[in-house]
């Protein structure tokens, strides 16, 4: 199977949302809660904001081979995750957007340019690399000069640490992670009923 | 002694919290999380955390897993202060309270840094607490007694589920590779990480695996995207629980309190940092009383 067959919905093919999608949407966050929680523990920065936070992967690869469900626990699974290790919930909440761009530009960019999750050529780990980078780049914005600033919870002069923290912690994570994953597993996912070809189904 | 499993810990079966309905503990978490981010006065601030653990020793929690939040709420002072004075920049306008190798520690940033901390602080506390008395049945009761729609308490409590079922799979996986010989204890971080890619490929292949197991058997229960097909019957669980008169009484209490502190603060300039015991005291103690 080349990449365009893994997005092409074929003749006479029905897609269609269905519980399956809802109950690994469900396993998705249970992954990423604990994940997450795991990185929040062992490098933090404070505000749920972590040196390196390995949980980006499974927003990243939870986005490509998910469609919307995987965006949608990738927005969901901070919230538990952060909760656990004390990150108070008005600020969880917050970071949605954040978290959310994370999955949704992965998610994007392999559809509308027909990208293998595999990573089978230079142009796959292109479109990999660029789409977690500017979700990262967007995340890592939004979330100290939005939600930190805005709760009043840094000064001007310290919100660079913090970009660069939450910046290098997916990016670096992201990578590693990310990569290990769409090799081992994209092969078997693709053949799974779960696995979501256009944005929901 | 019979113990509820919560997201965090145990509670007794027997512990007064579950006297109150499971939506007033929601509704209290989300309304009084609201009233650090509305209140500077640092003394009410730590009002709120004391009135927390008091919830919690009322609720027989075992305060020593609190223990756990020790070293996160600790890291997260230091940075508040040093993002407050290190972090903070030169500024001739404020007062240099005192020096720290040659670093200015001002005043003004100081009682910023306290301000912000004392607000983090309750949050933080009233977040530990829901979780520690919360099971995910709760969650359920609550939501649903509320009439959230079917798939999102659906996939709201199933996600609470999951995370104790990724967490004994951890534990497996994590028993097996040590069976293997595989030992992490004082090695690099690269070993480290390359222990976690072993972690993180069978969670994902067992939770694809279990999504398909999980679907059948919903599926096969006659459940569908709205609940179950076409029958209406009974919420079982919502029978378990009555929402009684002093459950009807806390949530006006709750929101009475949610809008006297609005008043308070917004219309009376009260719980300001300005007007606060805590501000005296500091200025008492930094500037000598100096205006």
């Amino acid at each position: 199977m080349d990449a365009k067959q893994i997005w092409q919905v074929e003749e006479g093919e029905t897609r269609s949302a269905g519980i399956i999608h809802v109950v690994i949407t469900a396993l998705l966050i249970g992954i990423g809660a604990v994940v997450g929680a795991f990185g929040s523990f062992s490098l933090p920065l404070g505000f749920g904001v972590n040196f390196f936070w390995p949980a980006i992967a499974v927003q990243n690869v939870g986005g490509i081979w998910f469609g919307a469900w995987g965006v949608i626990a990738a927005s969901l699974f901070p919230i538990i995750s952060n909760g656990i290790t004390g990150t108070p919930i008005y600020v969880s909440l917050a970071y949605i957007p954040a978290n959310l761009m994370q999955a949704l530009l992965p998610m994007l960019a392999f559809r509308y340019f027909k990208a293998d999750p595999r990573l089978n050529s230079k142009r796959d780990w292109i479109i990999f690399l660029a789409s977690i980078t500017l979700g990262n780049i967007f995340g890592a914005l939004y979330s100290p000069l939005v939600v930190l600033k805005g709760f009043g919870l840094l000064t001007a002069e310290s919100v660079p640490v913090f970009i660069w923290g939450w910046f290098g912690g997916n990016e670096v994570a992201g990578i590693i992670f990310g990569v290990i994953l769409l090799k081992a597993l994209s092969n078997v996912v693709i053949t799974t009923n779960a696995f979501v070809k256009r944005w929901f189904a | 002694m019979n113990m509820n499993k919560t997201i965090l810990g145990y509670v007794p079966e027997e512990s007064p919290i579950y006297r109150i309905h499971p939506f007033v503990r929601v509704f209290f978490l989300l309304v009084v999380s609201l009233f650090p981010m509305i209140i500077n006065a640092p003394e009410w601030n730590l009002a709120i955390i004391l009135f927390s653990i008091l919830l919690l020793k009322y609720s027989k929690v075992n305060l020593s897993t609190l223990k756990i939040y020790i070293p996160v709420s600790l890291s997260m002072g230091i940075l508040i202060l040093l993002s407050h004075t290190v972090l903070g920049g030169i500024h001739p306008e404020f007062y240099v309270a005192f020096r720290l190798f040659g670093f200015p520690f001002y005043y003004e940033r100081i009682v910023a840094a306290i301000d912000v901390y004392t607000r983090i602080l309750p949050m933080i506390f009233l977040t530990v607490l829901f979780l520690s008395t919360s099971r995910e049945r709760d969650m359920l009761v609550a939501m649903r007694w509320a009439h959230v729609p079917f798939v999102v308490t659906y996939l709201i409590t199933m996600a609470l589920r999951s995370v104790g079922m990724v967490i004994e799979d951890f534990s497996i996986v994590r028993q097996a590779e040590k069976a293997r010989g595989f030992d992490p204890q004082g090695k690099s971080i690269a070993y480290k990480m390359r222990q976690f890619v072993m972690y993180i490929i069978p969670l994902f292949a067992l939770a694809l695996r279990r999504s398909d197991e999980f679907a059948n058997a919903i599926v096969a229960r006659g459940y569908s995207f709205t609940g179950l097909h076409e029958v209406k019957r009974p919420d079982y669980i919502l029978t378990q629980y009555r929402f009684r008169f002093r459950d009807g009484l806390l949530v006006v209490l709750i929101s009475f309190s949610l809008v006297a502190v609005l008043i308070i603060r917004f219309g009376q300039g009260g719980l300001t940092l300005e007007n606060s015991l805590t501000l005296r005291w500091l200025e008492l103690w930094l500037k000598g009383g100096a205006a």
